[in-house]
């Protein structure tokens, strides 16, 4: 017999619903998709599917989804132009999970290593290397959220005794910034540094600029060695997820080193979702390359119109090259919660997601644009305690 | 007495918003210090419940640095906080973390932590901010 919630706590549920739907109403700030559609999928929520240790071996667990993330991971290792056989990965339970992966394999590879990575750089990368015990050092960031080559160059010259790895970012969270990884590798070969490792974050980006034109190469044509991206970000999903992809040669190390104490997969969960696997191959054949072309475009289109916009009330917006994220001065408490815009310092930004409508962008610019010309959110546009206080979660 | 250093941009009732902050989770503050440095306010804390006032700054948004750090000034200029870091490994001092609080002028407040807290305070005291509490 079904089970019925008594009637105060099911309009409790409702009342979150409500809620919910209304919020998502002025979700504009935050880089997750927010037009979702898996209902396909609902009845799958009815068995307790668990995908627990490495999706290329099946074990005796028979309520999982290996083959579905199995097929997810080929798909991403080719728009990341990983060489056939020579890449491994899983899907995570998000971007952190596996950033906090490829530095596992980097520590493991390079145990004396020095991790560097920029001052824009997401705030769980330094609890990462906390839990990882990892010696790191933090090199500056250019405005543009990039990492200042200058300072990397000069610091790995001073530390060309200690292997570097480098963290880098391909789309920072405030920013955007891409951190130029033909670069970087050309500053390890003219220091003449003999063993490194690159891992780069791709949360966002690493779904928009393998469908734009001339983007900048970030991944396994430039010999990085693992990647991470978020599924909830670009693609959409109800949950959060990601996937990340490694060199097949490290994670082989590492395996060889987890068999001394015993454990039985290079995962770093035990229990893993399976039910992620299954939004993210429903996106990919929902979308397919073809579509995440046009949808990227479409962001574009209206990231050009929101800077438009900006442009006609004379506000100073603005944004890196590739990058769907506007930049614009931090806007009053009021704007903020309404539209629910992550601010750091003095600036806000508004990311262009594919469920972001021209409309949306049109209203949230006219409130904006409103709140300039009101005199008593003017005066609170920077209240004190937001000048002294200035860190904020962001996903 | 473990002290705990505040940095943030300067803003004249700092001291104020970092009471409200420890008040609003009932921690004492039983001294506390001020100075400006490059544009920046720089606090020194002692309170009566460490742990929780480091938690309460933290969900206040404040970037709040424990004991455990060395805060110093170095220029902001490329290779500076490597310099530092080439000091301590020179010295056989394990440096765990070197990160960026605030650039400010042309100055960058940076906090180290080391496994030899008190060689590398010698070895940066020329840069060394708070030297009082470092001291005590």
């Amino acid at each position: 017999m079904a089970f019925h919630l008594p009637p105060e706590q099911a309009a409790r549920l409702d009342g979150l619903f409500e809620q919910l739907t209304n919020r998502r109403e002025h979700y504009i700030g935050y880089p997750c998709t927010a037009d979702l559609d898996f209902r396909e999928l609902y009845r799958f929520l009815d068995f307790p599917i668990n995908n627990v240790g490495d999706p290329f071996k099946d074990g005796t667990y028979g309520l999982h989804t290996h083959e579905f993330e199995r097929e997810v991971i080929e798909w991403f290792a080719s728009i990341f132009h990983a060489p056939e056989d020579s890449y491994w990965g899983y899907v995570t339970n998000g971007g952190t999970e596996g950033n906090m992966y490829g530095l596992y394999l980097a520590r493991e590879l390079h145990p004396g290593g020095m991790c560097y990575y920029s001052q824009d750089t997401h705030y769980s990368v330094a609890k990462i290397l906390r839990v990882l015990k990892m010696p790191h050092i933090m090199i500056k960031s250019l405005p543009s959220g990039q990492i200042d080559l200058a300072d990397l160059r000069a610091t790995l010259n001073i530390h060309r005794d200690v292997p570097p790895i480098i963290f880098a970012n391909i789309g920072t969270t405030m920013r955007e910034g891409v951190d130029d990884i033909p670069q970087i590798r050309e500053i390890l070969a003219d220091l003449a540094i003999p063993e490194s490792y690159i891992h780069c974050d791709c949360a966002l980006s690493g779904m928009t600029l393998p469908f734009m034109e001339g983007a900048p190469e970030f991944d396994f044509r430039q010999r990085v060695d693992s990647l991470s991206i978020s599924g909830h970000k670009f693609i959409g999903s109800p949950i959060p997820c990601g996937v990340v992809l490694a060199n097949r040669s490290h994670v082989r190390h590492i395996a060889r080193s987890i068999e001394y104490v015993g454990s039985l997969d290079t995962t770093i969960s035990g229990s893993r979702n399976a039910m992620t696997p299954l939004f993210l191959w429903y996106a990919i054949h929902k979308w397919g390359k073809d579509g995440f072309r046009r949808r990227v475009a479409s962001c574009l289109e209206n990231t050009e119109f929101a800077m438009q916009r900006f442009a006609e009330i004379g506000v100073k917006a603005w944004r890196n090259p590739h990058a769907i994220t506007v930049v614009f001065p931090r806007p009053p408490e009021e704007i903020r919660t309404k539209w629910q815009i992550a601010v750091h310092d003095e600036i806000g930004h508004l990311v262009v997601m594919p469920h972001i409508s021209k409309e949306q962008i049109r209203a949230f610019i006219d409130d904006y644009a409103a709140a300039l010309h009101d005199p008593q959110q003017t005066r609170q546009r920077i209240p004190r305690s937001d000048l002294c206080a200035t860190l904020e979660l962001t996903p | 007495m473990k002290q705990i250093t505040v940095v943030a941009k300067e803003c004249e009732d700092i001291a104020t918003l970092i009471a409200e902050a420890l008040a609003s989770k009932g921690i004492n503050i039983e001294s506390i210090t001020l100075e400006t440095i490059d544009e920046s306010s720089v606090v020194g804390l002692v309170v009566d419940q460490y742990d929780d006032a480091l938690l309460a700054l933290r969900d206040a948004g404040f970037d709040a640095v424990s004991e455990d750090a060395l805060l110093i000034r170095v220029p902001d200029e490329p290779g500076s906080l490597a310099k530092i870091a080439r000091r301590f490994h020179d010295a056989g001092i394990h440096v765990r973390s070197l990160r960026i609080i605030r650039r400010r002028q042309g100055r960058a407040i940076v906090a180290v932590s080391v496994d030899r807290t008190k060689q590398a305070f010698e070895l940066v005291k020329d840069s060394i901010i708070s030297e009082d509490r470092l001291r005590k």
